[in-house]
């Protein structure tokens, strides 16, 4: 708008509301460079105070695992008729915990939504390091993990091949489909950030960035494939993303036992996936941003949108929960009516209290624009919601086994140290990879910025100015 | 300048779009080709924003074939091994319709996936790390240009490059990448 047109109308005037909104901020693309850059190159005390932290926690899980392998699976809580027990549940808390990375990045992408640009680097990388703590778990379940090629289809000669009709075997495929694609497409993305990264470094990092992003110089045919080729992988990546947690869900629903026995539960853990996923991801960006001092990007409209789907995604998962709840209910057959006894008011009590509310609170508090908005409220609000979403797999996997339908047959459980320590291992693992990537990777994606700033412009329209976005994509 | 007997390879860097359209209007109206001009960017334009022919991909026909080699590998894996190492399970027949469509599934698409990003660097013709005609002010938001053009058009050239305000015209840097 030119300087005469602002004049003309000088009582009302409100370009300042818009001072808040990323892609009108005035920024040289240098500048924007450094500012995320800049982060990457501070690492005081406090920052290695942490990584050594993380490491030790990584070590003794390590080394718990090492002793469950010495030792057998007895050293593990695990028993009959809980089969299954804190590894299969956190092995499905961190399938459901990728999630929110495809559907940030992908659906959002595909939408046009420009609200997506500063965060979809985080998000896929939560994506993929997600994954790869959720693929440990089917190796450590294995016990005699040396034996893990047994699943591999190759001819041999003791006649074995992987039982391609059996769930487990969809969701080793299912899940290294799910890393491979989600891997790919934080890399293809990071490519241009590379390059620039490599432009404005020194010796290993340049090195690094070098090589990494594999001689890209931003030129017009090169923008044009990323282009082509995200716009492919969005599109692909979304029934993967649908299917993987599908899969995982069919573990438990084509075996016959009490609730998981059920045609609701691929969609309803879809949801549950969705919902952990998107309350994870807001949980990390309050995080990274205080860490990484990243006001700058991750902004009030950020955590206003993020917030929002977390509702969203809360109330869906409260319908599919009680679409499964009631049905059950009312059919009152003995066993699943046992079950529901156990957890309303027997010893898995603690638990289901514990998973309603950390579930159905954030859903009301998020309704407020002063919670979605405040980063530490938010940061309760979503860390209270993944308390939530795990006690809800330890219920899903461990209620139905210890009430199953012989009831001869019915046990309780309660995890080992072993298994509490490989757990947290993996927490530990997942925040390790995260901060390490924080650190050497651009965190923020520039060029997606840059792209949202030729997008974005103020308009007037009447006596009011308005943001519009250009159809440039 | 590069300039070697018949041509001139040089880089002009703009600051802005509009300018840089019109600079590579007038360098075609002299009679410079599109292959001889490289446009970089930091940040993606809209296809023919800066007045360039739109690029065919194959891309699109890398990615089906993808798909189709995934689709018969997963069908191989669920609907013809299971034969060869038969394994009779809980009543089940060897070979199921839902299994053997999950799995199928999940091979097309992993094949789709591999398939798009090994076809996006083959059409890149990535990793290629040796020297190129570059310039790292472009990852600072200049807009760049390369041109290699006859020798006896340099006047015109550099008259076209000042006119719409390129504050930078000189030799590529031909640095690895």
């Amino acid at each position: 708008m030119s300087e005469a047109e602002m004049l003309a109308y000088p009582e009302d005037s409100n370009a300042a509301e818009f001072e808040d909104r990323l892609l009108l901020a005035e920024r040289k693309s240098s500048e924007i460079n450094q500012a995320v850059l800049e982060p990457m190159f501070r690492s005081g005390w406090k920052f290695w105070l942490l990584v050594a932290f993380l490491g030790a926690l990584v070590l003794w899980g390590l080394y718990a695992w090492g002793y469950l392998i010495y030792w057998g699976m007895g050293t593990a809580g695990i028993n009959r008729p809980v089969y299954w027990g804190f590894f299969i549940a956190t092995f499905v808390f961190w399938v459901g915990i990728s999630h929110a990375g495809t559907m940030i990045s992908a659906v959002l992408r595909l939408l046009k939504a420009d609200w997506r640009r500063p965060i979809t680097r985080g998000a896929e990388a939560m994506t993929a390091f997600a994954l790869m703590m959720a693929g440990l778990f089917p190796f450590i379940h294995l016990g005699r993990v040396w034996k893990f090629y047994w699943m591999l289809p190759y001819p041999n000669n003791r006649l074995m091949w992987p039982n391609f009709q059996s769930p487990l075997m969809w969701d080793m495929v299912a899940i290294f489909t799910y890393l491979i694609g989600s891997t790919l497409y934080l890399y293809l993305a990071l490519i241009p950030d590379l390059a620039m990264a490599r432009d404005h470094t020194s010796k290993w990092r340049q090195k690094l960035y070098r090589i990494l992003s594999l001689g890209w110089r931003g030129t017009e045919a090169e923008w044009h494939k990323l282009h082509r080729a995200l716009s492919i992988f969005s599109i692909a990546i979304i029934p993967i993303f649908l299917s993987v947690h599908s899969i995982v869900s069919w573990d438990f629903a084509v075996t016959i036992q009490p609730r998981w026995h059920s045609t609701i539960f691929a969609p309803y853990f879809v949801v549950g996936a969705i919902y952990s996923g998107l309350a994870a991801l807001a949980t990390i960006l309050v995080i990274v941003r205080k860490g990484m001092r990243l006001q700058e990007f991750l902004r009030t409209e950020h955590f206003n949108a993020l917030g929002k789907l977390v509702m969203v995604a809360g109330m869906a998962w409260t319908y599919f929960w009680f679409a499964g709840f009631i049905v059950e209910w009312y059919g009152n057959e003995p066993v699943i009516r046992e079950l529901i006894r156990e957890e309303v008011s027997g010893k898995l009590a603690p638990l289901f209290y514990l998973q309603m509310t950390a579930n159905l609170v954030p859903i009301v508090l998020l309704v407020f624009k002063k919670v979605r908005t405040t980063p530490w409220m938010l940061l309760l609000a979503t860390l209270l919601v993944n308390v939530g979403m795990f006690t809800e797999r330890v219920l899903i996997v461990v209620g139905s086994l210890q009430r199953n339908f012989m009831p001869f047959n019915w046990g309780d459980y309660s995890p080992s140290w072993v298994e509490v320590s490989i757990v947290v291992m993996t927490f530990a693992g997942f925040a390790l990879l995260y901060t390490l990537f924080s650190r050497i990777f651009p965190y923020v994606p520039v060029w997606e910025i840059k792209e949202g700033r030729l997008r974005y412009t103020v308009r007037r329209i009447g006596r009011l100015l308005v943001p519009t976005a250009a159809e440039i994509e | 300048m590069i300039m070697t007997e018949k041509t001139i390879s040089l880089v002009a860097l703009f600051d802005e779009s509009t300018a840089t359209a019109k600079a590579i209007d007038e360098l075609h109206s002299l009679g410079i080709p599109d292959d001889k001009m490289v446009v970089m960017t930091d940040v993606p334009y809209p296809e023919r924003a800066l007045g360039r022919t739109r690029e065919w991909l194959t891309l699109p026909y890398i990615v089906m074939a993808g798909a189709v080699v995934g689709l018969l590998i997963g069908l191989f894996l669920s609907a013809i091994t299971p034969h060869l190492y038969r394994l009779d399970v809980g009543g089940h027949p060897p070979v199921g319709f839902p299994p053997a469509a999950v799995i199928t599934f999940v091979f097309t698409m992993m094949a789709i996936i591999v398939s798009t990003f090994l076809g996006v660097l083959w059409e890149l013709d990535f990793p290629s790390f040796g020297p190129a005609p570059y310039h790292k002010a472009v990852t600072d938001g200049k807009l760049g240009v390369f041109i290699e053009y006859p020798a006896e058009l340099d006047a015109k050239v550099n008259q076209v490059l000042e006119r719409n305000q390129a504050d930078y015209v000189g030799e590529p840097e031909m640095i690895s990448l």
